[in-house]
């Protein structure tokens, strides 16, 4: 259908709409039009990637002199491939509609390994990894060496890339990743470093959070984007999350026995250069005097990354005098490795702050703040002075610089934190020196700075006033939106008891209850056996699910289950994780049905949808908070009360009940699609942890169904089940339409449309 | 098969409350023999079968004794009571399968023509799947008694035409393919015998080949150490320790042990053949759900990057990974097993072909697997539907799954009645004769000459009693007794003559069947069976002149249509059988040597 918002020709490829979609595309024109920021909390199943595609590309559409380019992260690869999936369906639409003026061209960029087409790299016999395989073929010196001797191999796509030059673009269209493998291969081309060149040609990118909000990573891979730049944030609810890890760096033995070894190389190169080539040590000492911090010379296909601060903080002055000459600077790397050493060496937990640590490194090793802070650049600098190419072997002094790095730089938001052993086994003595970033604004700031339209969108934003706080932004628009729906689809419930009466929980001192443990498995072989095809599970962590499987195992609860429905776990194992995902979706397919136990911050729950028949029902066995005697989390927690004065407690609430959302509300995919949601903990019947939970599931949440025991949820499962197979009106009955079509949208003006929809 | 015979312990009596006398009978191909233990006992027997005209016997798990009463043809009987209900079996077996061939003995005798089919071989479990079917089918064996052993048909000729139930008989039982249990197989519990430390698994070939397709290393290790190195016996004790040490989930314990034994390692140690599989699995994998793409990004996963010990992860214990196995992994790999449901054709009897096979069929599948490189296209086909948003647009038509015809005899059977059945009611409903037929032919195209095409070509008058006529007979057909009760005139008449016309009619469609189906005449034999046949077509002119005459009046007039459908049908035959025998005779006086 095509309509209009103001000025701009919406075109969006389905015959109907809802209403909450078309007011999402009109705050989200609202933030465009603003050159600001946005902040949309939309329920799932409510369509909100397409909504957010088919807006922004129209209102390209509409402008044509506006460069305007989208930039779209998702957290994983498969969710990459969905939004593809999605892009390409508009798109075909909008060229139908509009002819080839409406033509883009829109990229997924991933790693290596699911690009690579090269079948010596891929096959199976290769134990190398894609990435290192790959380097082996490409990496500058390779090639150099396969110029003078043509034994030595080479990647015959890359190099056919690399002849093809500046030809080698793509035509416009949608390329997802199995797009981009099939034009490569046909083409002879390689096509990552294909994609990798046409990220900055392309109207639409679609890639990884980190390839924006990891400094080392953006600062190689989107550098030179423009301004006029639409980034969205999609599934952002734990963007602060990944923004404090992109800032964390952790050091452990293994670190500093790699960085000494790597130490001793340079070493035995200077030497040699010394005997043979002095003058190039020269040179590099004068382009130092002269503050050339050297950045981007190298080759695309060599791995270096980028400064692991902010670029904005690097200064463009003078390295500083005591580490200009290599083999200065390699004795202060030596004194710094030694001193890390003597501080693993600790019986007890120590926290300091950067400020401390620095002053502690100053005394005792006599190294300044400043030196710290170009450490990484005065590493890249000679370690291409030197010629150093195979860059993947010297990981380990990269880690130790980085680090040194951004103690140097941040004197705020940071703290050191050193453990000998993780608290959960106390007798494997593992010593770590960890760098934990707090701040997740540090991270993000470049982008919001950066770029004229940063939009997060999610499911699960609540509260959504704590986003701007936590990540130090200033959103034009600020919304949230609940779902109308046609008939009550979704079905939350909150049981407290067992058959028994007995309550059920995880909390630490009852989740090992034989009662909880048989309480829980009667509730799963209860619905089992009136649920329809597949249903999921999660636990608060995999020693927890591990622990309850087994004994169910035990109990012979488990195998009764087996008897309904085919079982499938989520393990820490990725690829058996994903096959057994594969199965669990084919299992549901072919109408046998399967339950999938899964954990509730594990690699599933991060991104998995369980729509439709894939997932009937969700059940949450207790409630995923943290685990809270984590040192980092404590001093997490520390600096969110001391600067945001956010408590402990609820921001520990508010992480949990974020995760829990996000668990059970991936089971919806339209609104014609239905499925239950059971939070199986007694704490969750109280109001201040309930309340965390978004809007469009506690709209849905009666007040008869906040204190079941299993038999009334068992109960009202069969006839929320039956209800549901009900013919019914999509269009929606009454005075609120949940399904608007073209005339619906035409007939209407602005204000009326907003009357109905609030 | 003349030879066989059985002997089973017994008692017989006379009655059923007589105490009965002990002894042992003894049954051949054509009599059977009881010998009381006592000598001078008087019950000594020696009866042919073909005086015995039915059996009976006490069902297993009622509370009577095993007895089997054989009834002869004076109305008397022979009870016998058996040690135990598989004795009773085997001799009433035995007894069906006589009686069945005393009934066809005198066929064959009187049948003795050099014109005989060639001795067909019947096997004894189809000779038992016959009697069962007749015992089943009343109906059945009330033609069996006319036809076969009234000598018109041979045993052969009969079943020839029932081929079809027969086999369906037969595969009823092979027909559903049985999947693998959902229950796990690390369900098989010891069993002990309490007063030593010994315990005891016993192994099914089912849950042998579940074991082998479950655990490939397993099943590659039965194949290459069995039988050659070690015994099988062997081979299962030690998978079983290897199971135990398992289950203690001691780690440390089971590296010791590996460390130790070399064989024993295999089963410890994680599945190489499995892991290789999944790396091929997951390129099939759906990108929608593939999670391991996201591992191994070299930008995204530098080593000693990020939180290590973050409050929200998990612990790994990483210590002997190697000889780690959870129950995670049991149950994924289990329910894939199962999912694949792939079944092995042979019968589960040897643990060696079990392996075999299931080698042979992984080979096939592996084989396959290279070959499909439309799966990609599928897999994108699939996400663009998934993706879609289902209410926002006209539904699609429902996904249609192509037709696909298991057994094609099933289909074009079904098929052919319809097509029989449609032109034997049409064929009786025209009265014109030619003339007349000609004449509104050329009427008819005079009129559209002069008038042009009707739009509708058939007057609707026209048109309705066409289709009344049909209908009307279609309603009289002996398919709607039953569905219709109240159309059929059959219902109205009394029972003796319905049973009486409807016994007619089955025996002249047979009869009809064999008589057409032996034209051409190619040999004496088909002339001798046509000859048979028309002989016994002719009888029943008489006998359904007297069911005629029977009936009162007011059932006359149905009864007569009904019977005149029969006499159509009849004379049909008779017809052509005349009209052949002209002709042949007319070959016979060029030809005088006789038939071809």
């Amino acid at each position: 259908m095509k309509f209009e918002i103001e000025d701009v020709t919406v075109y969006f490829p389905y015959d109907n709409i809802y209403p909450e979609q078309y007011s999402y595309m009109v705050e989200l024109k609202r933030a465009l039009d603003a050159r600001g920021h946005c902040l949309l909390e939309m329920p799932t199943g409510t369509g909100k990637t397409i909504a957010l595609l088919s807006l922004i590309t129209s209102y390209v559409l509409s402008k044509p002199q506006s460069p305007l380019k989208l930039v779209y992260c998702t957290r994983t690869v498969h969710e990459m491939e969905k939004t593809l999936a999605e892009l390409k369906k508009l798109h075909d639409y909008q060229v139908k509609h509009l002819g080839p003026a409406a033509r883009i061209l829109a990229v997924g960029l991933s790693s290596r390994k699911n690009l690579c087409v090269n079948p010596r790299v891929l096959s199976a016999e290769n134990r190398d990894s894609v990435d290192a395989g790959c380097r082996k073929l490409t990496a500058s010196w390779v090639r150099a060496l396969a110029e003078k001797n043509p034994g030595v191999p080479t990647c015959e796509f890359f190099e056919d890339y690399e002849r093809a030059g500046s030809g080698a673009v793509l035509p416009p269209g949608v390329y997802t990743l199995q797009d981009l493998r099939a034009f490569g291969k046909q083409k002879g081309w390689c096509p990552y470093y294909l994609a990798r060149h046409m990220v900055q040609l392309a109207n639409v990118i679609v890639y990884s959070y980190q390839y924006l909000l990891d400094p080392k990573v953006a600062g190689i891979i989107s550098k030179e984007m423009q301004r006029e730049c639409v980034v969205v944030f999609d599934e952002a609810h734990n963007i602060d999350n990944v923004c404090i890890e992109a800032l964390s760096v952790c050091v452990r033995r293994q670190t500093l026995e790699g960085a000494t070894r790597n130490l001793h190389r340079m070493e035995q190169e200077i030497d040699r250069f010394k005997a043979t080539d002095e003058s190039r040590l020269r040179a590099e000492y004068q382009r130092l005097v002269e503050g050339l911090a050297l950045r981007g010379d190298l080759r695309v296909n060599d791995t270096w990354l980028a400064n692991p601060a902010l670029p904005d903080d690097i200064l463009k002055e003078a390295v500083p005098g005591n580490i200009r000459r290599a083999d200065f600077f390699l004795r202060v790397l030596r004194r710094f490795v030694q001193y890390l050493k003597g501080r693993l060496e600790t019986e007890n937990v120590e926290k300091e702050s950067p400020v401390a640590f620095v002053a502690s490194v100053t005394n005792q090793a006599g190294i300044d703040q400043k030196t710290l802070k170009f450490c990484y650049d005065r590493l890249h600098s000679l370690m291409m002075t030197l010629e150093i190419t195979d860059t993947d072997e010297f990981l380990h002094i990269q880690t130790i610089c980085d680090f040194a790095t951004l103690v140097g730089t941040y004197a705020r938001g940071f703290s050191i934190i050193i453990e000998p052993f993780d608290e959960r086994m106390p007798d494997v003595q593992d010593p770590v020196l960890q760098l934990s970033c707090h701040d997740a604004s540090l991270a993000i700031k470049p982008v919001f700075d950066r770029f004229q339209t940063v939009v997060i969108t999610s499911g699960t934003l609540s509260p959504i006033d704590l986003y701007p706080r936590l990540l130090n932004f200033n959103p034009v628009v600020s919304r949230s939106f609940t779902m109308s729906l046609t008939r009550d689809c979704i079905c939350p419930m909150v049981l407290t008891r067992g058959s028994d009466q007995l309550p059920v929980s995880t909390k630490f001192d009852m989740r090992s209850d034989l009662s909880v443990v048989r309480n829980y498995g009667r509730l799963l072989l209860e619905m089992v056996s009136v649920v329809p095809d597949g249903i999921v599970c999660f636990f608060v962590s995999y020693s927890y699910m591990d622990e309850i499987v087994n004994s169910w195992n035990e109990s012979g609860i488990l195998k009764e289950i087996m008897q309904h429905k085919l079982v499938f776990i989520e393990t820490q194992d990725v690829v058996e994780t994903t096959l057994a995902l594969d199965n669990y979706r084919r299992a549901c397919d072919c109408g046998r049905g399967a339950v999938f136990f899964s954990v509730a911050r594990g690699k599933v729950a991060e991104g998995i949808d369980f729509d439709r028949h894939y997932g009937r029902l969700v059940i949450m066995f207790g409630i995923p908070f943290q685990y809270t005697l984590s040192k980092i989390l404590l001093a997490r927690l520390e600096y969110l009360r001391d600067t945001f004065q956010i408590k402990e407690g609820d921001f520990l609430t508010f992480d949990a009940l974020r995760q829990a959302a996000q668990c059970v509300g991936r089971v919806i995919r339209s609104k014609a699609d239905y499925g239950m949601m059971i939070f199986a903990d007694k704490r969750y019947s109280r109001h201040d942890k309930r309340s965390k939970l978004p809007g469009w599931i506690l709209s849905h949440l009666r007040d008869a169904h906040l204190n079941l025991s299993t038999d009334m949820a068992v109960y009202i499962a069969r006839e929320f089940l039956r209800k549901m197979a009900q013919p019914y009106d999509k269009a929606g009955s009454g005075g609120k339409k949940t399904l608007l079509s073209q005339e619906d949208i035409e007939k209407m003006g602005d204000g009326s449309l907003n009357d109905m929809l609030y | 098969m003349a030879s066989a015979q059985v002997i089973k312990r017994a008692k017989y009596k006379t009655t059923v409350k007589d105490p009965g006398t002990a002894g042992v009978l003894k049954m051949a191909w054509d009599r059977f023999i009881f010998t009381p233990n006592h000598p001078n006992s008087a019950s000594n027997l020696d009866v042919e079968f073909r005086f015995i005209k039915g059996h009976k016997n006490t069902k297993e798990g009622s509370n009577k004794p095993p007895w089997l009463n054989l009834t002869n043809d004076q109305g008397g009987s022979y009870i016998f009571e058996f040690e135990s209900y598989p004795d009773l079996h085997t001799c009433r077996d035995f007894v069906g399968k006589s009686i069945g061939r005393s009934g066809e003995t005198p066929t064959a005798a009187s049948g003795k023509t050099d014109a005989s089919l060639p001795d067909e071989q019947i096997s004894t479990a189809e000779l038992e799947l016959r009697i069962k079917l007749l015992r089943e089918n009343s109906e059945l064996q009330k033609l069996h008694k006319q036809l076969v052993i009234g000598g018109i048909l041979t045993e052969a000729e009969f079943w020839a035409t029932r081929k079809k139930l027969l086999d369906r008989e037969s595969s009823r039982k092979s027909k559903q393919r049985v999947g693998f249990k959902s229950a796990m197989i690390s369900d098989i519990k010891p069993a002990t015998d309490g007063r030593t430390n010994k315990v005891t698994f016993s192994l099914t070939p089912e849950v042998i080949l579940q074991i082998f397709a479950e655990k490939p290393a397993v099943h590659a290790a039965f194949l290459k150490y069995v039988p050659k190195k070690m015994t099988e016996k062997d081979f299962w004790t030690k998978y079983f320790k290897a199971e135990y040490l398992h289950s203690t989930r001691n780690a440390v314990a089971a590296a010791a042990e590996a460390a130790e034994d070399e064989e024993l390692a295999i089963f410890l140690r994680n599945d190489d053949i499995l892991a290789k599989e999944a790396r091929q699995k997951i390129r099939r994998v759906d990108p929608t759900v593939n999670m391991e793409a996201d591992q191994g990004d070299d930008y995204m996963h530098l080593p000693d990057h990020g939180l290590f010990r973050d409050g929200g992860k998990d612990i790994i214990e990483s210590q002997y990974e190697l000889y780690r196995r959870t129950l995670a992994h049991d149950l994924n790999r289990h329910a894939a097993v199962v999912l694949e449901g792939r079944t092995v054709e042979v019968e589960l009897e040897d643990t060696r072909t079990v392996a075999e096979a299931l080698a042979k069929l992984k080979r096939v599948e592996s084989a396959n697997e290279d070959s499909d490189g439309t799966a990609n296209q599928g897999i994108l086909e699939r996400i663009a539907r998934i993706t879609e948003i289902e209410d926002l647009q006209a539904s699609h038509g429902p996904p249609l799954a192509p037709l696909c015809i298991k057994d094609p005899r099933d289909y074009f059977d079904s098929q052919q009645v319809i097509a029989v059945k449609a032109p034997a009611a049409e064929g009786k409903k025209c009265n014109l004769s030619s003339r007349e037929a000609y004449g509104s032919l050329r009427d008819s195209i005079s009129q559209t000459k002069q008038m042009g095409l009707l739009n509708p070509v058939v007057k609707t008058k026209d048109a309705l009693q066409v289709f009344n006529a049909l209908s009307h007979d279609i309603s009289r057909t002996k398919y709607d007794v039953g569905k219709n009760p109240q159309d059929s005139v059959l219902d109205k008449l009394p029972s003796t003559t319905k049973e009486q016309l409807l016994h007619h009619w089955t025996s002249i469609q047979e009869l009809l069947r064999h008589f057409w189906s032996s034209y051409p005449i190619t040999s004496s034999y088909l002339y001798a069976k046509v000859n048979r046949l028309k002989d016994a077509m002719s009888q029943i002119y008489p006998q359904l002149e007297e069911i005629k005459k029977s009936v009162p009046a007011h059932h006359k007039q149905h009864v007569s249509v009904l019977v005149r459908q029969m006499h159509q049908a009849l004379d049909a035959a008779f017809q052509h059988y005349d009209a052949d025998l002209q002709k042949r005779s007319a070959k016979s006086s060029e030809r005088p040597n006789g038939y071809v």
